[in-house]
């Protein structure tokens, strides 16, 4: 039947959740909104046979719930309690909640259906999911009453040993500037616009400086934006100067304040949030370590402005950042033994390159205990220097051998020649001292 | 999340028993003859791993993905095991990296086939990996200091990866009650101990490889609860190659790693200027950057099969940056069916260091956002700007690795360093040009740029007071200042009501950081000294103002001076001890100095212009005050004549008397000053 006059309560789900992927995909908190008169429909597509096949389920026809985005359902039942409790509707949608991973609430109306009691419960749906964030930008003495939306969600950081979800501070502090080139593109758990608004002596938001249609409203807004407002003149510098502020949000967590230009006319302070910890941007290294220039010897900036102090090298660098050796593929291993044979064909010339590449496969045969490996690379020089063309330089010859031998040496496994740590070194031929000086 | 999941600890116990010197009996040609040199050559025999090398060899590669992706928090102990375990390594954070292992396994070396096997066991191993696992590194050790009361919630659990040549099914489970068995004695050892903590949970992953060829005598199994402490699995594994691609598909399931093919990377240009060439790279990463594609369901944008195994990656294509691009950072573009183009990641290198960013594809949800040129302080046009972006640069941040110490012998925070400063940097910063007269002056910049600071060299004073005296001569010299003339009607304040402005606001300033120390209040008993009089003085200078004042601009200078004194009183019992010393300073700074000018409070004050003072306050001038200052100036008129005037003798009041008064004190005080 696909004539839209029947409840059935897991389409709807399905297709808000197939709109919520499609516009804003799986990454961006949605609350659902489900109005209901708490009845649960009829038959197939009912609540109830929804939830009864509800194990039953292959991953093509998948309940909707939860929903593959972080969510809160909320239900609004156009009932009261004592109605929906009458029958099992409540445990039915209940269910619903619980299969959102909990993440959700019902809302029933208090005493008779009236529309006073229906404005009530959609109030306090307002009150609990629609709450403007308000916080106060600090930077030293400067302040600024803001908004912050869309409201920065709780996050946990360690399930298991610190389940409290954390919430950012109210009050938002600057710690100090960096520069864009510098935060570079840094992973964020979420971006916000940061609103400056006026409040009344009560805390109450008067305006947000937006003109606005009502008249009352238009001449505080107007007012509003005729004073000075911190946000306005930290957005103009951070634009102009292309910097970000570091802004406190938390013990252990940190954000940063930008300019975003939506347009060429229009832009907007913006508040984008790090993952919480001591140090979120490895590049940056500890937030709690991050001082003022004043305190360095000298400006870490240069006199001109021309150097950085980011980004701060890893303690440990990466393997793909050295010349780490991996043979698992047989490529890795001939490019490794190609690059010794081409440097020992041009021996004297290539000594240093040549021993650093043997050096190398050595130690990385000796640690994978792949000692054959070292027989037959002696064996393969050996035969080098049995080609080595009459032109060729006489010590070419003295160092393939030296190394062949080295090698086999080594190969023997012996810890007098197997030691890692040790070096293979060219050997010093009467003609090795000209050559050095080459080199 | 968990930081202390199974992926905490790994133990890798690799068999070093006799057979383990096996070949693989899978070849390596590692002679490849280069074209114009192979005739005649025979080229050498092709080489092949043993079971022990492939074995080492994989495991190097899983801790080194590992490594990578996880520089910290994740540990690896490696044990060798044959007539008894060797560990490799500890816990400790210095110890986790490829290098520390790779020495060590090089000490170790191949396995020796002529040992005797029956004194060889991977038991010994076995036996090691479940101590070493209750052995509690130093990421638990923090995080249960940390808690404190709730130290329990730091869990302990780890993974066992063993790498042998099994007997049999009932050899591989006689391996796993040696295991478990372990772990239940083990733990009771832990229970007693401070050091020590009990397994939680262990995932025993037993890898059971043989030479290419042969047949299996192990059949693979898949995880099971033996426990509820222990989990095991069984992997039946050809060596070589194959075992090397099990670790590599271990490792992504161990932690949650998914893979991205890079494609159309182009080669770099010194090399094939000119040329399409381009070349492919597969990325291992943390499998959040697939989220996207994963609930999507489009998961099977690109499933390939490689050297045999199943191996699942996602094709993305390089965008190469154009010359406006974001640092160090490439774009990267997934391949739709419908040929639309869509970046989805971002590849960006941060001192050596790739991270890959995945990018919202999607809508934003905060479209068509309001500008901030509309809302709060939108309309206001003259924000100091320019001197804000100075501020900020002022007010950058750099790491401090070394620890340093306050006075007091305590950690010295480098970030609470840099709030600290933000804090004295704005104690009087207005927001915008016409709230400041300081602030638009060049001339002010050599008190205004130091005066800010947590202590000042001598240096700094001697340039503070300079910028005074310089004021002082501009004031003399009746140079004009940059003064607002916003929200005033007709030409604004006349110039001397211009310097009581800019004297009280650069008082302002001074007086914001006296308390930072004793060469800032110097430079404020500089100011109090040079600029107009302290309020005794004032008063009595203005008893005796001049005559031809007009009658109206006395009475309005009487009102002035009686909200400026309740003003000044408050102030004065603020800094009462300050101010005793200024006294004394005024005379000895003025006269200091060479270059130092007349002290200006030997210039009469002309007259009180129409504009009444403004009111004294911290902070800028509002335009309330001021448009009531001048209401009430024009009310209070016609009140009480002037006193100056009342005492005057033919219409003239002496000006000054104090100064006598002063005068000996002057020269007592010019010796000791002259020491500075």
């Amino acid at each position: 039947m696909d004539d839209y006059d029947k409840t059935c309560l897991e389409s709807a789900l399905v297709g808000v959740c197939n709109i919520v992927q499609q516009e804003w995909g799986g990454a961006i908190p949605c609350q659902v909104v489900l109005v209901t008169d708490g009845c649960l429909g009829i038959g197939r597509g009912s609540l109830r046979h929804s939830l009864a096949t509800h194990n039953q389920r292959s991953e093509s026809n998948r309940f909707p719930l939860p929903f593959p985005f972080p969510s809160k359902l909320y239900i609004m039942c156009m009932a009261n309690l004592e109605e929906l409790q009458s029958t099992d509707s409540l445990d039915c949608l209940e269910r619903l909640i619980d299969l959102n991973n909990g993440e959700g609430q019902i809302f029933t109306i208090d005493g008779p259906l009236c529309l006073k009691n229906v404005q009530s419960m959609f109030g306090k749906l307002i009150d609990l999911a629609y709450t403007p964030f308000h916080a106060v930008l600090k930077c030293g003495h400067l302040t600024a009453d803001v908004q912050v939306f869309p409201r920065p969600e709780p996050f946990v950081i360690d399930e298991e040993i610190d389940p409290i979800p954390k919430v950012i501070n109210t009050d938002l502090e600057i710690v100090g500037f960096i520069d864009i080139a510098d935060i570079s593109s840094p992973p964020v758990l979420s971006r916000h616009l940061v609103l400056p608004i006026a409040l009344n002596k009560e805390g109450d938001e008067v305006g947000t400086g937006i003109t606005d249609d009502n008249e009352d409203e238009n001449s505080a807004n107007q007012i509003a934006g005729k004073i000075p407002n911190f946000c306005v003149l930290l957005h103009g510098s951070l634009k102009v100067e292309g910097m970000v502020a570091i802004v406190q949000l938390g013990p252990e967590w940190h954000g940063m304040l930008y300019s975003q230009a939506d347009s060429k006319k229009k832009s907007n302070l913006m508040m984008s949030l790090f993952e919480p910890g001591p140090e979120p941007l490895p590049w940056l290294g500890k937030m709690v370590q991050l001082g003022p220039i004043s305190d360095a010897k000298e400006n870490p900036y240069g006199e001109d402005d021309n150097k950085s102090p980011f980004p701060l090298q890893p303690k440990n660098k990466r393997s793909y950042a050295q010349n780490v050796t991996v043979w698992i593929k047989p490529s890795g291993l001939q490019t490794d033994v190609q690059k010794i044979l081409r440097n020992a064909r041009k021996l004297p010339e290539k000594t240093q390159t040549f021993y650093k590449e043997l050096n190398r496969l050595r130690k990385a045969a000796l640690a994978f205990g792949f000692l054959d490996l070292l027989k037959g690379v002696a064996d393969m020089l050996e035969r080098e220097c049995t080609l080595l063309p009459d032109t060729a330089h006489p010590d070419a010859a003295f160092q393939l051998t030296h190394a062949a031998q080295q090698l086999k040496l080594a190969s023997t496994g012996t810890s007098e020649y197997a030691g890692y740590d040790h070096n293979i070194t060219p050997l010093q031929t009467d003609f090795s001292g000209s050559s050095a000086e080459r080199i | 999340m968990k930081i202390f999941s199974e992926s905490h600890k790994t133990v890798f116990v690799v068999d070093h028993c006799p057979y383990m010197a096996e070949s693989c009996r899978q070849h390596v040609e590692f002679d490849m003859l280069v074209k114009n040199r192979t005739q005649g050559i025979i080229p050498l025999a092709p080489i092949s791993k043993s079971l022990w090398t492939c074995s080492v060899e994989s495991s190097m590669e899983y801790c080194r993905i590992m490594y990578d992706i996880f520089p910290f928090k994740k540990l690896v102990n490696f044990i060798v095991s044959d007539s008894g375990a060797h560990v490799l390594n500890s816990w400790t954070q210095e110890d986790q990296n490829l290098q520390e292992l790779m020495a060590a396994l090089a000490a170790v070396g191949p396995p020796n086939p002529r040992a005797d096997p029956e004194c060889c066991s991977i038991l010994h191993g076995l036996v090691a990996a479940v101590e070493t696992l209750c052995k509690i590194t130093e990421y638990q050790h923090e995080a249960r200091t940390l808690l404190m009361e709730n130290a329990e919630r730091v869990g302990n659990r780890g993974r066992i990866i063993c790498i042998t040549n099994a007997k049999s099914d009932s050899h591989v489970r006689m391996l796993e009650d040696c295991v478990q068995e372990t772990i239940h004695e083990h733990n009771k050892l832990a229970a007693n101990s401070d050091h020590l903590m009990q397994i939680q949970k262990c995932e025993l992953v037993l890898i059971h490889t043989y030479p290419v060829g042969e047949d299996s005598l192990v059949s693979d199994r898949p995880k099971k609860e033996l426990s509820p402490v222990l989990t095991s699995e069984v992997h039946s594994v050809r060596a070589g190659r194959h075992l090397a691609t099990k670790l590599n598909i271990l490792v992504q399931q161990h932690f949650d790693l998914a893979s991205t093919t890079i494609t159309n990377i182009p080669m770099k240009e010194e090399q094939h200027a000119n040329t399409s060439a381009n070349y492919d790279v597969e990325l291992l990463h943390h499998k959040d950057a697939h989220v996207d594609f994963l609930k999507s369901g489009d998961n099977h944008l690109s499933g390939s099969s490689r050297e045999g195994s199943f191996k699942e990656t996602i094709t993305l294509k390089w965008c190469t940056p154009r010359t406006n691009n974001i640092g160090r950072s490439v774009l990267l573009e997934q391949p739709r069916k419908s040929g639309s183009k869509v970046i989805s990641h971002m590849l960006s290198s941060h001192g050596g260091e790739i991270f890959l960013h995945v990018l919202s594809s999607s809508r934003s949800i905060l479209e068509d956002p309001p500008s901030i040129s509309e809302g709060c302080g939108g309309r206001v046009t003259d924000y100091r700007i320019t001197d804000f972006g100075e501020f900020m640069r002022e007010n950058r941040l750099t790491p401090f690795l070394d620890p340093r110490y306050k006075i007091d012998g305590s950690l010295e925070i480098p970030l609470e360093r840099a709030k600290d400063q933000l804090e004295k940097h704005t104690r009087y910063w207005p927001m915008i040009i016409s709230q400041t007269t300081i602030f638009n002056m060049q001339a002010v910049v050599p008190l205004a740029s130091v005066i800010v600071k947590e202590s000042l060299t001598e240096e700094d004073v001697l340039n503070c007071q300079k910028t005074i005296y310089n004021l002082v001569d501009m004031e003399r010299k009746n140079d004009p200042l940059p003064i607002s003339t916003v929200g005033t009607r007709g030409k604004g304040p006349k110039r001397d009501e211009q310097y009581r402005i800019m004297w009280n606001e650069l008082e302002t300033l001074v007086r914001a950081h006296i308390n930072n120390s004793e060469k800032h209040q110097r430079v404020l008993e500089c100011l109090m000294a040079c600029r107009s009089k302290p309020p005794e003085e004032e008063e009595r200078k203005k008893r005796g103002r001049k005559r031809e004042d007009k009658e109206d601009k006395s009475e309005k200078a009487v009102k002035d001076y009686e909200q400026e004194k309740s003003w000044q009183d408050s102030e004065r019992l603020k800094g009462i001890l300050e101010r005793g010393k200024e006294e004394l300073a005024e005379a000895e700074i003025i006269k200091d100095s060479p270059d130092s000018p007349e002290p200006p409070n030997k210039k009469p004050l002309v007259e009180m212009d129409e504009t009444p003072p403004v009111e004294k306050s911290k902070g800028p001038v509002s335009l309330l005050s001021l448009w009531s200052n001048r209401i009430n100036t024009a009310n209070s008129r016609k009140h009480q004549e002037f006193a100056g005037r009342l005492n005057s003798v033919n219409n003239r009041a002496e000006l000054y008397q104090h100064l006598k008064e002063e005068n000996g004190m002057e020269t007592t005080e010019n010796g000791k000053a002259s020491r500075q």
